[in-house]
């Protein structure tokens, strides 16, 4: 015979036995007490098997060397987990009928279903195939001991049989007290049960101290015993057909089958898992919980391990004889069996998180690499004050390629952007761009960018990183809406773009083969080669001095970027990543949207009205933006300056201590030698003196640095 | 290893076009034409494609798709696919693999090919290991 350890205690257990019968084969009661069914349907026999919790015992076939643990009296196991985490594999199956059970009717549909031509696949628990969950698609999460299966199938037939009712009545949580199908399973494995009382409707209470000692019986009778076996019929095992409301389940068999109530229970626990009395289930009936999903709700009856495999007739009978109507069951929730987290996790992944073109190089520069709008990018390369100082004195490469990037072109592309946008598209040249605000119906701000006129019928447009992943369903939406001839192309993933930012921004391209009279002035953009490399060239300014941002095919970005470093050497060059970014730009003033913005700032909100042309006939929000422009509306966004430490991004600003809005950017200017900030003040009258961090912060006129932009046209 | 190494920056060329000038673009010899939905096209291995039924049409080079091949399209699918992969070749088929959003071109050798952004194709790399 092999053992088993169970609570530190070596067992021996018989070739077959399952560590629920292990236990019993030991005189143990695997969770100390309660109605065992040995069938899965209830929690009665869970445990900490190899570290891991609220294992069905009775569903797990003992193995030599297994360590169960009982879990603790009365209260919970920690989630604990097995000590070295490994990756759960997922296998994704399909099928046209899939039928859960493999009885007598699940043996009976599946040949009907085969017959029938389809591809049938059939789980049963017994197998090894746990069904946890139906889903909306239909899809089946299936946990078998290799790992966990998602079944997706276009039919599925339960035929899981009925489970058999447990007793309630006091003493029902002794150990002892079996179902007719688990004792007959005990005893076909050798288990002697000893004394045995057979049990129906009559029983009235079980006596002992942690064991059965004898049932009192409705007549009167007291019956020595050690073990009840308690016939009280069956209830269907409707679970999984309870789960999904929207997946046609074909019920068939014994799950099908009208099954009687148990009488209406009037002591004892009905909930084993969670220990609730017919006691509880009074005190909520009597709150007026009077319906069998508000029972459930407020006393969490149905809620624990078997999902209300146990207490659901019980349940079902308590508010029938209370109400006078018999009540349908509730509703099921996934999960139908215990599930680890890695289980429950397998094949689920978090979102792609992409690398630029550039990723080798910020590693090989030992940047410190952040998850930032759905990309890898480099926050710094170990000095971001270096960085800013590179770009106010000299000159940087920062990389913008994860700037969302569109092509537009067509007859009606004018048209098209003219109704998108709150500014004027018509009037920009070509060779020209123009920075734009997109706003939703609500003409609240989503995202901004830049357009660039490449053609009369062809134009690039810009969006955030955080908003490009948007941008062409918002684009093409809207285009498709209106019926217009314009093509789109994201180029998002397929251009690199890097920043070449500072006063010697025009020098460094000049060294890269951009003659001073080719480059591109401020708000133009043109096709020129800079070392060698063809790129879009749009000279904009996102940190305040001179910026080019260079646009180009994705397989030359690193031989571009290694180029401008090296020509750029003789002049200071660093790259700088987003940490000096953002505070370059918030001396500036320049919002970042989602971050600076709320989710219903406006243009007038956010000091942006210059943005909007509402003598523009039609674009996408004008509608509100007419609106609300008549409504009062205190909420604005300010600059501040405050001495010390700049204060925590979200810090709560304070007039006359009470609260008025919250801090959205902040920035210890190494310039100034101050920290500059922006934030929300949402009630009028607006203050020129603020409280942040228990100090003294004053409005501020933005931009904090060149106000005239005059550094960004050098 | 379900796939091949992946090869990075496959040379090739989008277009965006009407449906009806994709349908009739007559494409240079050897162009291996994948339709990722009626209005755009990405063709590899041919010269500069021209659409002549649209004028307005965007052609530009694409170089932002890393492709491998795949060894094994079943236990890709088994392991990774939630989505019903074509039983037909050739087709395309497009949707996520293991989370990543990707391509399948089946082609009608019986060979397959799997397209995934640039960007993702480390993502992608690591998580079929």
């Amino acid at each position: 015979m092999s053992r088993v350890v169970y609570d530190g205690t070596p067992i021996e257990y018989d070739e077959g036995d399952t560590l629920a019968v292990a236990a019993v084969r030991n005189g143990m009661h695997p969770a100390r007490g309660g109605t065992l069914c040995l069938a899965g349907d209830c929690g009665n026999c869970v445990a900490i098997v190899d570290g891991t919790p609220w294992v069905r015992t009775c569903q797990t076939d003992a193995t030599p060397g297994a360590v169960v643990r009982r879990h603790p009296a009365g209260s919970h196991p920690s989630p604990g987990g097995p000590e070295h985490h490994v990756q759960v594999r997922v296998r994704h199956r399909r099928a046209d009928h899939v039928v859960i059970g493999h009885g007598a009717s699940g043996a009976a549909a599946a040949a009907v279903a085969r017959a029938n031509g389809d591809d049938v696949l059939v789980l049963d628990a017994g197998e090894g195939n746990e069904v946890v969950g139906v889903f909306d698609g239909p899809t089946i999460v299936v946990r078998t001991p290799d790992g966990i299966d998602q079944l997706h199938a276009h039919h599925i037939t339960l035929a899981t049989g009925a489970a058999e009712i447990h007793p309630v009545c006091p003493g029902n949580m002794l150990a002892g007290i079996y179902t007719p199908r688990a004792a007959a399973a005990l005893q076909a494995a050798g288990i002697d049960l000893g004394r045995i009382a057979t049990v129906g409707n009559e029983l009235v209470a079980i006596h002992g101290e942690s064991a059965v000692s004898a049932v009192e019986l409705a007549d009167g009778i007291v019956v020595e015993c050690d073990t009840v076996i308690a016939a009280l019929g069956s209830a269907p095992r409707d679970l999984l057909a309870r789960m999904a409301p929207m997946v046609p389940v074909i019920v068939v068999g014994p799950a099908a089958a009208a099954h009687a109530l148990p009488k209406c229970p009037q002591e004892g626990v009905v909930c084993p898992c969670g220990k609730i009395t017919v006691e509880d289930l009074d005190g909520v009936w009597q709150k007026g919980f009077n319906e069998l999903e508000l029972v459930k709700r407020a006393s969490l009856t149905g809620v624990g391990t078997c999902q209300g495999g146990v207490c659901m007739p019980h349940l079902r009978a308590f508010v029938a004889a209370r109400s006078g109507t018999e009540p349908q069951p509730f509703t099921a929730r996934p999960a139908a069996r215990q599930l680890t987290l890695g289980e429950a996790a397998a094949g689920y992944h978090i979102d792609t998180f992409r690398r630029t073109p550039l990723h080798a190089e910020h590693v090989a520069l030992g940047a410190t690499l952040d998850k930032f709008g759905g990309w890898f990018r480099p926050w710094h390369y170990g000095d971001p004050v270096a960085e800013y100082w590179a770009v106010r004195e000299a000159v940087s490469l920062g990389d913008v390629s994860t700037l969302g990037k569109m092509i537009v072109s067509g007859p009606d592309v004018v048209e098209a952007l003219e109704r998108l946008y709150p500014n004027y598209v018509h009037d920009i040249k070509v060779g020209r761009a123009r920075y734009v605000i997109n706003l939703t119906e609500r003409g609240h701000i989503m995202d901004d960018g830049m357009i660039l006129r490449d053609a009369d019928d062809r134009f690039t447009l810009t969006f955030t990183s955080g908003g490009a992943s948007t941008a062409e369903m918002w684009v093409r939406d809207w285009f498709e809406t209106w019926g217009l001839k314009v093509h789109v192309l994201d180029r998002t993933v397929s251009h690199g773009a890097i920043n070449v930012t500072g006063p010697l921004a025009g020098e460094l391209l000049r060294r890269a083969g951009v003659d001073d009279d080719a480059r591109p002035k401020f708000l133009q953009h043109r096709r020129l080669e800079v070392a060698g490399v063809p790129c879009h060239v749009m000279r904009l300014s996102f940190t305040g001095e001179a910026s080019f941002e260079l646009h180009h095919q994705i397989d030359r970005s690193a031989e571009l970027w290694q180029a401008l470093l090296h020509l750029g050497r003789p002049l200071g060059i660093r790259p700088h990543g987003l940490q000096a970014l953002f505070g370059l730009r918030c001396e500036k003033g320049h919002i970042i949207v989602g971050q600076d913005t709320e989710l219903d700032s406006s243009p007038r909100r956010v000091n942006m009205d210059w943005a909007v042309k509402l003598d523009k006939p039609e674009f996408v929000g004008r509608e509100s933006l007419i609106r609300t422009a008549k409504l009062p509306d205190e909420r604005r966004l300010f600059g501040f300056r405050m001495d010390g430490p700049a204060p925590l991004e979200g810090s709560v600003i304070r007039v006359n201590g009470d609260v008025v809005g919250h801090v959205t950017s902040s920035w210890d200017s190494p310039l100034f030698g101050h920290a500059v900030l922006m934030g929300w003040q949402k009630r009028a009258p607006h203050a020129d003196v603020v409280e942040i961090d228990g100090r003294e912060a004053r409005v501020s006129e933005v931009p904090f640095y060149d106000p005239e932009g005059a550094r960004a046209r050098l | 290893m379900l796939v091949s190494e992946f090869t990075d920056h496959v040379p090739g060329w989008r277009i965006i076009a009407t449906p009806v000038a994709l349908d009739t673009a007559p494409w240079p010899a050897g162009a291996q034409v994948v339709r990722i939905s009626p209005d755009d096209a990405y063709i590899m291995g041919s010269a500069e494609p021209t659409v002549p039924a649209d004028p307005h049409a965007i052609i530009t080079p694409e170089l932002g798709f890393s492709s491998a091949v795949v060894h094994d399209v079943a236990a890709l699918a088994e392991a990774h696919i939630e989505w019903s992969v074509p039983a037909h070749r050739p087709a395309v088929a497009q949707g996520q693999i293991a989370g990543v959003p990707a391509k399948l071109v089946l082609h009608a050798d019986g060979t397959t090919q799997l397209l995934v952004a640039c960007a993702a194709r480390q993502e992608l790399q690591e998580r079929l290991a």
